[in-house]
């Protein structure tokens, strides 16, 4: 097999090197300088057809292949790194997503002006709290129907605010983890879709890189990307891809250091000859193009690998992980070649020693790079230490279901209140309107309920305020209503008592005895308010406060407002959205000796097969663990 | 006396039928009783496909001995082992010493196993596709594995498209007399109980009928007769059956509407669960099945399951658990591999309710692919008025699932 390129390959590099000489590298100086984007050789590149250099022709693309698109970024990285990352972030994470997981609609909405490079594209995955770990994201998308509603935020965002098309990854259903998490096409220009300021950063400052604010985000429903729940799959497929483009900028800004260092070194005389030839440096060029070549062979690799639609997330990884290792030693090899001059502003090498951090670092750190290739190498580490393969027990999922448990703990008490009411109205709860206080429990929409934490019984009116501000009818826990006697026992809710599966419920004072938190797992939202912040109330509600209820009902109830309240319209129940189900891993199969049913997510301990392998990844010499038959006798379930 | 009656151009059924068995397999009541199905072909040579329980073994000893009248019985075909057709081999054996056996390795160690004392006797073992010719008749063999033993197979005559099926396609009830399905009511008076007998005698391995299917899809148009190990000869109207068969082995409903079983110790479940069979009707949806599991057998129940669409478990709380016989109901849909049911809870009890949390559990991890309604009726010890709004929005939720 000869290791080569194609003509048509080296023609695109002449091409493209062109106009990278030509339009970029004369202003890269300026752009670095000023932290200015490349408006007009990014129009350039979309006319050019380079900005869909990878997807088909039908969709606006070129119809080229990924390593086309490697060589593209390459390119462009090798005189300017930040204009290798517009084409990267913009091809590999703003439209691949769209390409590889859009309905045809979404691909003739989006796909296709980006392809064009009428527009441009971003991707919006890392957070404050979410970074090399997706499953801290707190970007929520909450489903009200029509639309999603879309609020949070996402930091370092690559070529934001010039983008026009995001695709932003939320939490539609909370506290289950990545399984939770979807994805989102936005468009810029929405209402309540803002950006922070540009970024100041070290190097790439020809990229634009800015913070993204959501803020009641109204995202139409047929602008989630995939499924509810296949955010994260969205996001590691599209990181995989994205790997090759860094990778190709890493290459290109080593490359280009490395051009610059052996000119530099055949001109600059010293000691009577080009310093080039002192042993010291010749080896030092040795190493440098032996680096590149290897990295630019696990690039070129790794984009062959995919466009031929072989498994490549690993060789991705490597060719990330290994070409922006070596860019790292390669410019600073080429600014040690430059000597004083290289440590000089203005001198492309030192904006390539500058532009290179960057690549260890996004894109998945190349910490997370190793991650990836030895976790494809090993597998996933055994869960317990000399166990017999048994996981280690769940821990129990609280009793009313999955709940957002937002606990207000910034400011005063007011301040709390506050956030609680503000985060009241934006689920959608309008406390203009009302239900009688005796509305029975099973039939209320809203109910605000005392605990026995509640105190004397002179407190109920605090009760009986907030639910006419809340626009509830009244309920309690048991002791309440069967001991203190403070309402009567049709008003108490609780698994033997009145259940209640309207949309609001507030708990005053309730520590969430299980009778009764089963009473109000249907509820759509639930508020506990209590002293005790470890009561198991706060671990079964959706947005909490830990406070005296003589403190905080009165500042509630002045919050809701006390006005008189329209009669409400008939209940709307606000659905919770249902923790979706692991999808199998691969399918079962069944013996046809004895009809035993092998699990891909049970494995067979006893052959010492790990949970999680599927069938076809089992050795040929297994058997049945049950008769013995071999794997031939077996059938997909 | 013999007893025989002609399936087709010198094709005899020559089994019995026996009502005097309470428990087939020793498991599942058969009020109705059932027949152990047995062919003999009068070619050139004479064969014996299959033959009978033991305690019908002097019927069919009869039956070939007038049939055959001096002729030697030449072939014993064995698909299917068990001994509620296999018991009779050792008889035959010694009856007709030069008979040679025609099955495959694995029913031949069976036989050993079940100490039948074959070896001596010329075994001949045959693989799927092998071909066999008696003189103006040719069979062929087709393998089923775990249809519902791993050594079935079924055996096609292609001279005159008779497909011996062993137990696929057969069903509990005596045939008393009446030997194909066209001769008596099926859909009336057999269709329940076909379906008994298949859910759960071989429930568990639909994806092995799926392949089963799928092999005589190949050659169904060649199929004239299906004779079946029990229960009546088909040779009209295959398709309705087949269809039955895809149904089943695929987990699919066959009909819309719900299954009620209720466990009740003093009345008071019991009631709640007629009160939800009488708001569903009320709401239009009359394909509404009731159900006392402590004095129904559960194949009964199994057999019902497989047959609708929604299933409704009302359960007291017991030992701080599910009652017991609606526990070993759950377990048998989990055995059988019942799926794709949408499931609705009732749940009982006086101090501490646990039964609606455990069968939710059940439902959701141990069953497959079955959809849970969040809607539940728990009751403290009785219906009262005060859960009129929870029947209702169950009854509703039902309704609405029923009718999506």
């Amino acid at each position: 097999m000869l290791y080569q390129t194609t003509p048509e390959h080296e023609a695109l590099r002449a091409k493209i090197r062109q106009f990278a000489e030509e339009e970029i590298k004369p202003i890269a100086f300026a752009l670095d300088q000023a932290n200015e984007f490349p408006d007009e050789a990014v129009k350039k590149l979309g006319q050019m057809g380079l900005m869909g250099i990878p997807y088909p022709k039908e969709y606006g693309g070129a119809g080229l292949d990924v390593q086309s698109y490697a060589i593209a970024v390459e390119e462009l990285a090798r005189v300017d790194g930040g204009a290798g990352v517009i084409l990267s972030a913009h091809v590999s994470l703003g439209s691949y997503p769209i390409f590889a997981f859009g309905t045809e609609e979404q691909k003739k909405k989006y796909l296709v002006p980006l392809a064009k490079g009428e527009k441009i594209g971003a991707f919006g995955l890392t957070e404050p709290n979410a970074g090399s770990d997706a499953g801290g994201t707190e970007t929520t998308a909450v489903d009200k129907g029509d639309y999603y509603l879309l609020n949070g935020g996402k930091i370092f965002i690559t070529n934001a605010p010039k983008a026009d098309t995001y695709v932003v990854f939320a939490v539609t259903t909370p506290d289950i983890g990545t399984r939770g998490i979807s994805a989102f096409i936005v468009e810029k220009g929405w209402k309540g879709f803002d950006f922070g300021d540009h970024y100041d950063k070290m190097g790439i400052r020809s990229s634009t890189t800015a913070e993204l604010i959501f803020n009641d985000v109204k995202v139409p429903k047929e602008n989630l990307l995939g499924k509810e729940g296949q955010g994260f799959k969205i996001a590691m497929a599209t990181l995989d891809g994205g790997r090759i483009g860094i990778a190709a900028q890493a290459l290109g800004i080593a490359q280009g250091a490395y051009e610059n260092a052996v000119a530099y070194a055949k001109e600059r005389i010293q000691f009577g000859k080009p310093i080039a030839f002192q042993q010291a440096l010749s080896f030092k060029i040795a190493d440098m193009a032996t680096k590149l070549r290897c990295a630019r062979f696990l690039v070129y690799s790794a984009a062959e690998l995919k466009e031929h639609h072989e498994p490549y997330a690993m060789e991705a990884a490597m060719a990330k992980m290994y070409a922006s290792d070596i860019a790292l030693q390669v410019t600073n090899d080429a600014l040690q070649i430059h000597g004083g001059a290289g440590f000089m502003k203005g001198m492309e090498v030192e904006r390539a020693y500058r532009d290179a951090k960057i690549t260890t670092i996004y894109e998945g750190t190349n910490e997370i790079q190793r991650v990836v290739i030895s976790s494809a190498i090993l597998g996933k580490a055994p869960k317990s230490a000399g166990g017999g393969g048994g996981s280690a027990p769940k821990k129990p999922a609280p009793i009313t279901g999955v709940r957002k448990k937002t606990i207000f703990r910034e400011g005063d008490a007011k301040e709390k209140v506050e956030a609680l009411v503000a985060a009241l109205k934006k689920d959608g709860y309008d406390f203009t309107v009302g239900i009688p206080a005796d509305t029975p429990i099973a039939q209320a929409e809203r109910v605000v309920s005392a605990g026995k934490g509640i105190g004397p019984k002179e407190n109920m009116k605090l009760i009986e305020d907030l639910a006419h501000a809340a626009g509830a009818a009244i309920g309690s826990s048991r002791p309440v209503a069967e001991t203190l006697k403070y309402v009567p026992l049709n008003r108490y809710v609780g698994m033997s008592g009145q259940k209640f599966t309207g949309n609001l419920y507030i708990a005053c004072g309730i520590s969430g005895a299980i009778q009764h938190l089963k009473g109000i797992k249907d509820a759509s939202t639930i508020v506990a308010i209590n002293t005790n912040a470890g009561a198991p109330i706060f671990k079964n509600c959706d947005y909490g406060i830990v406070g005296d209820v003589n403190e905080i009902l009165p500042l509630l109830t002045e919050a809701l407002g006390t006005g008189k309240k329209k009669p409400a319209p008939p209940m709307v129940k606000i659905k919770r959205p249902a923790p979706p189900k692991p999808e199998p891993i691969g399918p079962r199969y069944v013996c046809g000796g004895c009809g035993y049913e092998y699990i891909p997510e049970k494995g067979d301990a006893n052959a010492e097969i790990p949970a999680g392998t599927t069938f076809d990844k089992l050795p040929e010499d297994w058997v049945c663990p049950e008769c013995g038959e071999g794997k031939d006798q077996f059938i997909q379930a | 006396m013999h007893c025989v009656r002609e399936v087709t151009d010198k094709l005899y059924w020559v089994g019995a039928n026996d009502h005097r068995l309470t428990l087939f397999e020793n498991i599942h009541p058969i009020p109705k009783g059932v027949s152990y199905n047995s062919y003999l072909l009068l070619d050139k040579k004479t064969v014996l496909f299959d033959t009978v329980d033991w305690s019908a073994c002097r019927q069919l000893i009869e039956n070939m001995e007038y049939l055959l009248g001096d002729k030697p019985l030449d072939y014993l075909l064995i698909n299917h082992m068990e001994p509620d057709h296999g018991a009779s081999i050792e008889e035959i054996l010694l009856r007709w010493p030069k008979v040679k056996i025609i099955s495959n390795d694995k029913a031949f160690l069976l036989m050993r196993q079940f100490g039948f004392h074959v070896d001596g006797h010329e075994l001949i073992s045959v693989k799927e596709g092998d071909t066999f010719s008696f003189g103006d008749h040719t069979v062929t063999f087709v393998a089923a594995p775990m249809v519902h033993w791993p050594e079935a197979m079924v055996t096609f005559d292609t001279t005159n498209g008779v497909l011996f099926s062993a137990d696929a396609f057969g069903s509990f009830i005596a045939l008393d007399g009446e030997l194909f399905a066209d001769e008596v009511n099926f859909d009336r008076d057999w269709l329940d109980e076909a379906r008994r007998y298949l859910t759960n005698i071989v429930g568990k391995y639909g994806p092995h009928i799926q392949l089963l299917l799928k092999k005589a899809a190949g050659i169904l148009d060649q199929i004239k007769f299906v004779c079946p190990l029990h229960g009546p000869v088909w040779r009209k109207d295959l398709g309705y059956f087949i269809d039955k068969y895809d149904k089943w082995s695929r987990y699919e409903p066959e009909e819309k509407g719900v299954l009620i079983v209720y466990a009740s110790m003093y009345g008071n479940t019991e009631a709640a669960a007629q009160c939800l069979a009488s708001k569903l009707c009320e709401k239009g949806v009359t394909n509404v099945a009731v159900y006392d599991v402590s004095n129904t057998h559960v194949s009964y129940l199994i057999s019902e399951a497989f047959k609708y669409s929604h299933i409704v478990l009302a359960s007291v709380t017991y030992n701080l658990g599910i009652y017991p016989v609606m526990h070993n109901f759950l377990m048998d849909m989990k055995a059988l591999n019942l799926q794709n049911r949408t499931f609705a809870v009732i749940e009982n009890g006086s101090w501490a309710v646990k039964s609606g949390d455990l069968m939710s559990a059940f439902i959701t991890d141990q069953l497959k692919n079955m959809t849970l309604l969040n809607e539940r009726l728990s009751l403290a010890s009785s219906l009262k008025e005060d859960k009129a709004t929870e029947l209702e929005n169950l009854a509703n939720a039902l309704v609405e699932s029923v009718n999506a």
